[in-house]
């Protein structure tokens, strides 16, 4: 008797889930359904008209919806607001099925990634490379970072991981834990191959505990013309494996405690610099801070000559950002700034000329490149009073401003209707 | 998220401020001073004191200190102090007893200079240590105020150069390039690089911040100065303006413009609360020391 109703109830439920699942609508992104398609169309009806895609569904790796046949799970077979009939707009579209492939957090993430630009890097249709990516290994990196890839190839002094792929210690999408899209963070990238405890590498480094240091301060990690692939510009001690001149002993409690601190450790070497430093009237502020040199110079290595930090104009925007930004949103870029080379006219350690000028006066600055001696000008220099200051005489930040304006030659004012009527009032029109 | 929560803060900052920018601060042109007693131009003025009805302009470009009378009508030319010692004044300071400290911009030492103009002895700090670099300094009685950009740190001396107390600077701060006191003891400094203020209040062992950092308000914000009203004044130098804050970093305002009449700025290099409501400016780049009414 129980069993009976046992069955009976059973049949009861299969009969509810039956005819609700014919009841229930179309199930969402089911083309067919959609599209009300014909029985078997879906899969065939598009390679109809679209048939150089037959060659496409036979490449090694195909997305698995053109696999499938679901062409509308993409695109839209009638019209769309969107290039190539795409149902998204194309940088969304992806993550409507991949979600996004940036961890939260992230500590980096590959621009083209943050842009939802996938197709950068794969093909949405298929290719012959796994993940279905546009090219083969590095190959595709190369194609963006190419610079990279020239002196990766011209690199006397190989990091092997590197030649083999990029993906060896960088993720393509995002890094939660480190920097450059970096699996992890230096050392521990690093040291999950270079055994710290093999005799070697004790040896290279001169027996300094540096396991706890950023391998990259010193190392490039993409190779180099230099012996332990040791960045382009490097500080001589390093080179000498003289440590100690700034360190303590190696195998000491203090084996990397500076022997001084900040200038006053560069000053033993760098006398001539600091004797300059010391007999101009302004100094650059940061070189007399806590971090003295430091807040400039890598004091190991660098990929930038004078074992600056970081390219120049980079390093200077850091604190200067309102140049950066003058420059940026200028009418007419000024080259020096542009290109980032602010040692053109500025002294970066100490000027006697305001604002520390490379150069004994602004004449002298603008004149290594502007040859406003040579013919007529303007009348400026010592003996012409503004007209708008008396206390002032004309020179060339008179009328312009090196860093940017929104005006035509970097002047301050617009020079057709009242740059010259600032002194010349009489002929205002 | 961590994008947001900058603006987020900036935000709050600017709705809990909205209510005091009602008391916004007008800055009136008085008139300036161009020129010594003798009708010697000034030069490059970066440093601007006053005590009492005296006032000091640490006259850079001409390696002197050029005293004035400071009145109700603006600066009446008095003196000129000029010592083998001191070639380049980039800031100065007056104490109650009318001394005159000069901070040289060559040796970065501070000078001690009796009001008749005899140099009397370099203030050393002692009493901590490492050796200090002075990037700027503020009186209040006779308390010295020494911002020690070398040290991190700002010294509270005594006018022999005893330190009695020290102020820490966090690391988070970008470059401190300012310091001024209020009446309360207060300290508070100006980060030109993280464009952002900092304070001490009297008793405090380190600098708090006061504002979030303000890129939208600042450009290279250099200077800084405190009234007896509790209004704070801050110069952009580049950006060519002077930012009004109250005592709890409330913005008040942004006045003035770059330009070379008077009335407009360029250059601001150093700022005073004088008495009487005034705001006296020394402009390096137009050569004068202007006189701004603030109420």
């Amino acid at each position: 008797m129980a069993t009976t109703a046992r069955r009976l109830a059973l049949g009861l439920l299969l009969g509810l889930l039956a005819s609700a699942a014919a009841a229930a609508p179309p199930a969402k992104g089911d083309p067919n359904a959609k599209f009300k398609l014909k029985p078997g169309a879906s899969g065939k009806l598009c390679l109809e008209c679209h048939t150089g895609f037959q060659d496409t569904l036979k490449l090694p790796f195909v997305h698995t919806p053109v696999k499938a046949g679901d062409c509308a799970d993409c695109h839209d077979p009638h019209a769309s607001e969107h290039g190539k009939l795409l149902e998204e707009e194309p940088e969304r579209i992806c993550a409507k099925c991949h979600g996004s492939m940036v961890p939260d957090k992230a500590k980096s993430a590959h621009a083209p990634v943050l842009q939802g630009k996938c197709v950068q890097c794969h093909d949405p249709h298929a290719s012959p490379q796994k993940a279905m990516l546009k090219s083969a290994g590095s190959a595709l990196c190369f194609t963006c970072h190419q610079e990279l890839g020239t002196a990766i190839q011209a690199a006397t002094h190989k990091h092997i991981p590197v030649d083999r792929s990029c993906l060896g210690c960088h993720d393509p999408h995002a890094s939660a834990p480190a920097r450059a899209l970096l699996k992890k963070a230096p050392p521990a990238l690093c040291l999950d191959c270079h055994k710290q405890d093999a005799p070697n590498f004790a040896r290279k480094h001169l027996g300094y505990p540096v396991t706890g240091a950023d391998c990259t301060s010193c190392h490039d990690p993409h190779g180099s013309a230099n012996n332990g692939i040791l960045w382009a510009s490097v500080h001589p001690p390093v080179i000498k494996g003289m440590c100690n001149q700034c360190h303590g002993a190696a195998g000491t409690p203090d084996a990397l405690k500076l022997k001084r601190a900040g200038a006053d450790l560069c000053r033993g070497c760098h006398s001539d610099t600091f004797n300059m430093i010391q007999s101009k009237n302004q100094v650059h502020w940061p070189v007399t801070d806590r971090k003295a040199c430091g807040n400039c110079h890598s004091p190991h290595a660098s990929r930038t000559a004078k074992l600056l930090a970081a390219p120049q104009g980079q390093l200077c925007g850091s604190c200067h950002q309102d140049a950066v930004k003058r420059q940026e949103t200028s009418l007419v870029k000024h080259p020096p700034v542009e290109s980032g080379d602010c040692v053109t006219c500025h002294d970066p350690h100490a000027s006697n000329a305001t604002p520390l000028l490379a150069g004994a006066d602004q004449f002298e600055v603008c004149g290594n490149c502007h040859d406003w001696k040579t013919h007529s000008t303007h009348p400026i220099g010592d003996k012409v009073v503004d007209q708008r200051n008396k206390n002032l005489t004309l020179d060339c930040s008179s009328c312009h401003r090196t860093h940017g304006t929104p005006k035509a030659h970097l002047a301050h004012f617009d020079p057709k209707q009242d740059l010259c009527v600032q002194c010349h009032a009489d002929l205002t029109r | 998220m961590p994008r947001r929560a900058p603006s987020l803060l900036v935000l709050a900052w600017l709705v809990a401020t909205a209510a005091l920018a009602a008391e916004a601060v007008h800055l009136k042109p008085l008139g300036s001073a161009y020129v010594d007693a003798k009708g010697g131009g000034l030069r490059l003025p970066q440093g601007v004191a006053v005590s009492g009805d005296l006032a000091a302009v640490a006259d850079a470009g001409n390696g002197r200190i050029v005293t004035y009378a400071l009145t109700a009508e603006g600066l009446s030319p008095r003196g000129e102090i000029a010592v083998s010692q001191v070639t380049y004044p980039i800031a100065v300071a007056i104490l109650a007893s009318k001394e005159i400290l000069a901070l040289d911009g060559k040796t970065r030492r501070i000078a001690r200079l009796t009001a008749d103009g005899t140099f009397s002895g370099w203030l050393e700090p002692s009493g901590v240590e490492g050796t200090p670099g002075v990037r700027s300094l503020a009186a209040a009685g006779d308390t010295v105020y020494i911002l020690d950009v070398t040290g991190g740190r700002i010294l509270l001396s005594e006018p022999n150069g005893a330190v009695r107390a020290t102020i820490a600077m966090p690391p988070e701060v970008g470059f401190a390039s300012d310091l001024a006191v209020d009446g309360k003891g207060d300290v508070y400094v100006v980060d030109s690089v993280g464009r952002r203020l900092w304070v001490a209040r009297k008793g405090d062992a380190a600098l708090t911040p006061l504002t979030p950092p303000l890129p939208e308000d600042f450009e290279f914000p250099t200077a800084i100065a405190a009234d007896a009203d509790g209004r704070l004044f801050v110069a952009d130098r580049d950006g060519g303006g002077i930012v009004i804050f109250g005592r709890d970093g409330s913005f008040r305002g942004r006045q003035l413009a770059m330009g070379w009449k008077e009335g407009f700025l360029r250059y601001p290099a150093a700022l005073c609360a004088a008495p009487g409501g005034l705001l006296l400016v020394a402009e390096r780049g137009n050569n004068r020391v202007q006189v701004f009414g603030t109420r």
